[in-house]
């Protein structure tokens, strides 16, 4: 084998040198478009060979091409053209504008597709100016660009990473977020966070399961495929990319409590001050805590590439640093990132490529919790001032001086009147809550590198063989630093704490490809096996005891309190096959099956199979429509698969691993002053464990009309995920919470549809409109005997959720309120908070007189109904002018942080047990719809306007070929309902899926403005 | 090609990597050291976790939220930081969604589990083995059953290790008097078969006083009186420490009979009590602070005891904490500090100790009466209050004297609710103690609820206690 590969590589070596020994002759010509203007760039080859060449700047072209042989002129936008080359050496090309995307390529799993001949759902973004938008995560400018996939901005911090569903929730302990392939390697979804939106070619989504399917049991989340940008033959182009924006946060009224207003309410209502409130008042700091943690800040962008190549070899090096503020106090993200790709076709039968990412990026966190800061008095200080002082209880606090951080526990025991008498305001011990964020430092740094190289072989006219090693690495460091002043506890609770993870994944990829046309017919199969490993090693040490903040090192700590190393392997073994045919490119077929084998199932059901088959039928094709004036493009697809889920997480990384062996994890007891060892059993194991299994049906059709003037794709779906994974709550008399578990089934519901209308092309002046939306509807079709559970997140705040039958996997439980308590009913009804009761009166649903738990009812869920966005481009002259409003509607949120800032547990907002009528109909707030809010949001996404630099100009400079500069903007507008009362709608806490939609405060929406200049030379 | 099929037919080792961060049960427990292993995990697990995680198994770290701060001995610090789970103990308005409720009994079932464990696989056992280790085994899960019945009543027993799918068991609350049966056939067998030794694991001496407050509680006065006075022969090595805070600060001395292990500085084997009884020190304001009646108490019946039971809150001196088990040290008492983080406590939680055995002893010579001129009964009775420094003799004892002497001696050791239940007077002192304060007592509060996680999994098999 190895010695037919060099004897063909030097035969080929050898045509090579005598194939450029030949003389050829030159032909030439310009390149222009319909209105006489000429294409520069413009793609030129001799089909059947590798020579080609780009058009110059001013349109023209010179090629080595004989008599007979066919020049191919191609240009993004425009008709591809051949012409047979006669007598004649010049040519003048006129491309037509091609409004039709028929013959665009598709990336699929193994392979690509003619966009014409799809019979799945699979949107394609094409990053035209997605670069621009000023987010330092790819993921992050996706939103609202494809239809059925919904991206969130749960977390808000910089650099963190939304939550993304494709078709809505399908599994319950598994992944929901899509598998992430780039360049045909599957890579973890911290991925998102590390790569450069300046180096990425295109996005394609895959979406119904006869296009995951190939992609087995990681199919079922939607797979999102990654393309990343490659030289071209001809001259080496360079690229600057950079933008500087401003980023400010959404902020909260309701979560403003001024000292001055709580106190005209108390003025009006009673006609008198409390002590407590003139006392407040005396101290004169009326702070908004909103101002001092959501600072705003600055994000920047530098991108720089360089990409071409020869005939044979191309390359692409790109480099990007990004650096975001962040909108919180001391959360920042930096990311370096370089990219180096080469291809290089070795001789007809033989090519290789390699390509390498290593990127880096810094995290520093906000560590604290929005909420928890939130909720501190309006009153407090940071520090003390000459003013503050003269209020600190000197019994208690001799030592606290000026420029000290103040506690609320300072200010309390002052006598108000100089009588001797007292008052206290404070509401809480803890330390200040700035203090909080600004004494500690928590960093995640991570190092990543993914690489490929890969070999084809060309092994007879249509049939190829493809072996690709790939493989990526991670090390994830986080340090967090818990300084002397960040507590109430002062230097005993100082600590460090130190983690670090490698996780190694190596994919080796195996696979024969065969595309053949014969008559009408053709024919693309691919057959392979792949294997995939991944080895994790981790390892944390805590260390405590330090007097100071001036060593910040293990070394320096006088304890380990905790030191642990674990280690954990998984596997995949696959099989995989395709069978794309059409025929006359109006009758499609495609067939796929995948066999999937996992480690971490155990020895009952390790293997599992994912067929798929779809169908499709070009109408327009058809001799009826052929000539028609008004269709341009119709296809009707009907796809079916079978897709799995293959990953859960409980929390446990050895569980998650292992879970189908009973694991006995090392403890420790003590005996007699010294630790003795033991072995402690850490789960319930499931030897029959198995996929989740989702059976996806997806009729579709595309369609254009008017020449594609209206184009555009219109989806059903019915996704029926069952034999869900479960990390099931179990009855604790088991000696265990939870166990994992096949169980139920969940049903997403959903019509997509992606419309794009040219309403104006011409060549100064065009302008088109994208209208993208989805519906999706979740149902929990069967939870067995888990039907009707009823669970919460927090048992100190235990408020509740239902997983039934027939409703959203998960929904909002409780009583329903029926009217607030009058303010004279609460304890202290101005202090802390203005006129907040912790209870609310809640209706007798059933009618029997009495409130109890059959009162309780469905009170809402977090997953949306429709997601729509609108995308409006236009072009004038060298002006462009882009706009996205996108907007999502139906869902709910369950907003702890109500319970939190207006203090809703704190016993003086209780009622007057003397006094309160009807105390049997009173329950906590947090059990009732009173802190359930509407989290629809209508936003105007993106703006962005640029101005390209006329021709002439560029030429007059010798260098540019391409410049412009943009200002840009995110979130400018965005409108919530009326009863939200938070900063972020779309915020929520991670909790598992049975009890989804918990929000805590979280981060809140930031607006971007922006400025950007692309070069391109 | 050849790659691909080769590939295919070693997947089934691929497939199967064995962990390596752990160990896989099977062919586990083939040994007796393998077995031991199990039964010091035993331990572990009364130990609980050391943070505060809602979902760990805090045990008997806990215990003093549904013990302690249930009488009048403690209370939360101020009301302004009270913590919704937390101060339901204390004004008896219990909720069955209280997470502490469900720890504590989650907690008691996973040590039932790991007591299961070793009793299901005892049969590896060697013969010079096997009864030591079942005794050891019985004894903890008595232990654990003992705390459940007192607090929630009636109870699922679990004699086995069980699967999910075993709902008759885990959701059939059993009546008490089988549960104590049960109880009494563990410890019977724990008393037969070990021996003295160890405090910080199940002995002979360990297995009998809980057998004898056992028979206290169930009325079986004689069998109780025997037990304990087989522990105070003094061939078995028991005494009062001479001088109280010893009993405290010098772990593993002679008035020990059973406690719990914990080690300073070690997040996996250390305890957060201590510290959140102290103010803010813990991650709580501070709770399990001393009341204004308890105060009283240590005033007419305390003597030496008072100094190293209580102490002035110095951050807020109207308040009074806890003097027992301080973590961070106190330079007046001479107590150095025993962790460097006072979250990571080192102090052993003492489950038994001989002064209890002693004053077990006067209770079941006064075998539900109401007075005692038993000169045994006094002769213990004084005993442990000459060691309080407290010398004047008494020619009778009153089932009240003794429930005070008991609060003083015992006190924040989680005894007095147990205390009053036994001796009949919980629903009088607590309720009076309530309506003083201002709290909502009732009787159905002198139980627990089921923790409504247990109640919602069970679909309406697991039936709830009155009253919630």
């Amino acid at each position: 084998m190895k010695l037919r590969i060099k004897l063909t590589l030097f035969a080929l070596f050898s045509l090579q040198l005598f194939s450029y020994a030949q003389e050829q002759p030159v032909v030439s010509g310009t390149v222009s478009d319909g209105s006489n203007v000429p294409i520069p760039g413009a793609n030129v080859i001799v089909v059947g060979t590798n020579r080609g060449v780009y058009t110059n700047f001013d349109g023209k072209f010179t090629i080595n091409a004989v008599k007979g042989e066919v020049l191919q002129f191609s240009y993004v936008g425009y008709q591809t053209k051949n012409i047979t080359i006669s007598d004649n050496t010049t040519y003048s090309i006129v491309l037509e504008e091609s409004a039709s995307e028929l013959d665009e390529v598709v990336i699929i799993g193994y392979g690509t597709q003619k966009k014409s001949h799809l019979t799945g759902a699979i949107s394609k973004v094409v990053n035209e100016d997605l670069d621009q938008i000023a987010v330092s995560r790819v993921d992050d400018a996706l939103v609202g660009q494809v239809s059925g996939v919904n991206i969130q901005a749960t977390e808000g911090e910089a650099g963190s990473a939304p939550t993304i569903r494709v078709r809505g929730t399908a599994s319950i302990s598994g992944a929901l977020s899509p598998l992430i392939v780039v360049d045909g390697q599957v890579v973890g979804n911290d991925y998102l966070g590390a790569l450069d939106m300046n180096s990425i070619e295109s996005f394609e989504v895959l979406k119904d399961a006869a296009s995951t399917a190939i992609y087995g049991s990681r199919g079922s989340r939607g797979v999102i495929m990654i393309t990343t940008k490659m030289g071209k033959e001809g001259k080496t182009r360079f690229t600057y990319n950079t933008y500087t924006g401003y980023k400010r946060a959404r902020q909260s009224d309701a979560y403003y409590f001024s000292v001055n207003e709580s106190a005209q309410a108390e003025l009006v209502a009673t006609g008198s001050l409390s002590d407590r409130t003139k006392y407040k008042q005396q101290i004169g700091i009326d702070e908004d805590w909103q101002d001092i943690i959501f600072t705003g800040g600055i994000i920047t962008s530098h991108s720089i590439g360089a990409r071409g190549g020869s005939k044979n070899t191309k390359f692409s090096i790109s480099g990007n640093y990004t650096h975001d503020e962040g909108v919180l106090l001391k959360d920042d993200f930096k990311k370096y990132n370089l990219t180096l790709k080469i291809d290089t076709k070795v001789s007809d039968l033989f090519s290789f490529g390699a390509n390498i990412t290593p990127t880096f990026t810094y995290k520093d966190r906000f560590d604290g919790s929005t909420h928890d800061i939130l909720r501190q008095a309006p009153w407090l200080p940071i520090y003390h001032d000459a003013n503050t002082i003269q209020y600190v209880n000197r019994d208690v606090y001799p030592d606290v001086q000026i420029g000290d951080y103040a506690v609320q526990r300072h200010f309390d025991d002052y006598d108000l009147y100089g009588n001797g008498s007292s008052v206290s305001i404070s509401s809480t011990s803890n330390t200040n809550p700035a203090a909080k964020i600004l004494e500690r430092d928590r960093t995640e740094d991570r190092f990543k590198v993914y690489g490929t190289v890969y070999g084809q072989f060309n092994i007879t006219k249509g049939l190829s063989f493809k072996t690709v090693f790939s493989g990526d690495f991670q090390n994830a460091k986080n340090r967090r630093w818990q300084g002397v002043q960040a507590s109430r506890n002062g230097a005993a609770a100082a600590q460090l704490d130190i983690s670090s993870q490698n996780v190694l994944h190596l994919t080796t990829q195996n696979y024969l490809t065969f595309n053949k046309m014969f008559n009408n017919h053709e024919v693309t199969a691919v057959a392979g096996v792949s294997s995939e490993t991944w080895d994790t090693e981790y390892e944390s040490v805590r260390g405590t005891g330090y007097d100071s903040d001036l060593l910040q090192t293990i070394t320096a700590a006088t304890t380990i309190s905790l030191a642990q190393s674990e280690e954990y392997e998984k596997r995949l073994f696959s099989l995989f096959g395709r069978l794309n045919y059409a025929y006359k490119d109006k009758y499609l077929l495609s067939l796929s099956l995948r066999r999937d084998g996992n480690s971490a199932l155990g020895p009952n059901n390790k293997y599992g199979f994912f067929p798929a088959a779809s169908v499709g039928w070009n109408v327009a094709r058809e001799n009826f429509l052929r000539n028609s004036d008004v269709i341009s493009n119709l296809k009707f697809r009907f796809s079916y698969g079978i897709t799995g889920n293959e990953s859960f997480n409980t929390g446990s990384s050895l569980i998650d691993n292992y879970p189908y062996l009973a694991l006995l994890e090392p403890s420790t007891a003590v005996v007699g002053g010294s630790l003795v060892s033991a072995f402690n059993p850490v789960n319930i194991a499931n030897p029959d464990l198995q996929w989740e299994r989702t059976k996806e049906i997806n009729p579709g059709v595309d369609f254009g009309f008017f020449g594609n003037r209206i184009a555009g794709s219109f989806e059903y779906y019915n996704k029926e995920s069952d034999k869900l994974i479960l990390y099931n709550p179990v009855s604790t008399t088991t000696g265990f919470s939870n166990a994992l578990v096949n169980l139920g089934e969940v049903r997403n519901e959903g019509y997509e549809l992606e419309l794009t209308t040219r309403n104006i092309i011409s060549s100064d002046f065009s302008w088109s409109t994208t209208i993208i939306g989805s519906k999706n509807k979740n149902t929990l079709v069967d939870f067995a005997d888990s039907d009707g559970q009823i669970l919460s997140v927090d048992s100190k705040r235990a408020a509740e959720w239902i997983n039934l039958e027939g409703e959203p996997i998960s929904s909002f439980y409780g009583w329903v309120v029926d009217e607030e308590i009058s303010p004279e009913h609460i304890l202290y009804p101005y202090h802390p908070v203005g006129a907040q009761a912790s209870g609310v009166y809640v209706k007798d649903l059933n009618g029997d007189g009495l409130i109890d738990n059959d009162d309780r009812t469905i009170l809402g869920n977090p997953y949306p109904d429709l997601l729509w966005s609108v995308i409006n481009d236009v072009k004038i002259g060298n002006f462009d002018f882009s706009f996205m409003f996108q907007g999502s509607h139906g869902a709910q949120v369950r907003n702890m942080a109500d319970q939190y800032l207006f203090n809703h547990f704190n016993s003086t907002q209780q009622y007057d047990p003397a006094t309160t009528p009807n105390q049997g109909f009173i329950r906590e707030k947090i059990f009732t719809n009173s802190i359930i809010q509407d989290a629809s949001y209508v936003a105007l996404r993106n703006v962005n306007i640029g101005y390209n630099f006329p021709r002439d100009f560029l030429k007059r400079t010798k260098v540019f070929t391409r410049a412009r500069i943009y200002a840009s903007g995110q979130n400018l507008m965005y409108l919530t309902e009326d009863d939200y009362t938070g900063f972020n709608p779309e915020s929520i806490r991670r909790t598992s899926a049975t009890t989804y939609g918990y929000q805590l405060g979280g981060s809140p929406i930031f607006s971007t403005i922006s400025l950007g200049l692309n070069l391109e030379f | 090609m050849v790659f691909i099929f080769t590939a295919i037919s070693c997947s089934k080792d691929f497939l199967e990597p064995q962990p390596t961060s752990a160990v896989s049960e099977e062919g586990y427990f083939k040994t007796d050291e393998e077995l031991e292993s199990g039964i010091l995990n035993m331990y572990d697990g009364i130990q609980g976790t050391n943070d505060r995680s809602t979902s760990s198994n805090h045990s008997i770290q806990y215990e003093f939220y549904v013990t302690e701060m249930r009488t009048d001995n403690t209370r939360g610090k101020g009301a302004v930081d009270s913590d919704a789970d937390q101060a339901q103990f204390v004004n008896y308005n219990i909720r069955a969604t209280n997470g502490i409720v469900a720890d504590y009994y989650r907690s008691m079932y996973n040590i039932i589990y790991r007591a299961n464990v070793v009793l299901d696989n005892l049969g590896v056992a060697s013969d010079a083995n096997r009864a030591r280790f079942e005794g050891e085994a019985k004894f903890v899960r008595a232990y654990a059953y003992f705390n459940l019945v007192r607090l929630y009543g009636d109870v699922p027993l679990v004699d086995k290790v069980i699967a999910p799918l075993d709902t008759e068991i885990s959701y059939t609350r059993i009546e008490s008097s089988i549960i104590y049966d049960f109880i009494e056939e563990d410890l019977l067998s724990a008393v037969a078969n070990l021996g003295d030794g160890y405090k910080n694991r199940a002995s002979k001496a360990a297995a009998e006083a809980l057998l004898a407050k056992v028979y206290l509680t169930i009325g079986e006065y004689s069998q109780a009186q025997t037990l304990c006075e087989s522990i105070m022969k003094p061939a078995r090595g028991f005494s009062l420490e001479s001088n109280f805070k010893d009993v405290f600060y010098n772990e593993g001395n002679d008035e020990v009979i059973f406690a719990v292990g914990y080690e300073p500085d070690l997040i996996k084997d250390s305890q957060g009590f201590s510290s959140e009884w102290l103010n803010a020190v813990g991650y709580t304001a501070g709770v399990n602070y001393v009341t204004k009646e308890m105060r009283d108490a240590f005033d007419q019946y305390g003597g030496d005891r008072t100094l190293y039971s209580i102490r002035q809150d110095v951050i807020q001196p109207s308040e009074y904490q806890v003097a027992k088990y301080i973590p961070n040290g106190d330079e007046n008492l001479g107590i150095a500090p025993i962790a460097s983080d006072p979250r990571l406590a080192g102090n052993d939680w003492i489950v038994l100790r001989y002064a209890d055995v002693l004053l077990m002893h006067v209770e079941a010579i006064l075998a539900g009466a109401e007075a005692t001129t038993s000169s045994n009964a006094i002769a213990s009775f004084q005993e442990v209050r000459n060691r309080a420094g407290i010398t004047t003799t008494v020619a009778t004892i009153t089932k009240e004297d003794l429930l005070n002497e008991r609060r003083v001696e015992l006190a924040f050791e989680n005894q007095r609710f147990f205390d009053l239940l036994r001796l009949g007077e919980a629903q009088n002192v607590l309720s009076a103690y309530a309506t003083e304060n201002g709290y909502n007592f009732t009787s159905t509060t002198l139980l627990l609820p089921i923790p409504s996680s247990e109640i919602n999994l069970s679909k309406g098999l697991l039936e709830q206690n009155p009253g919630y």
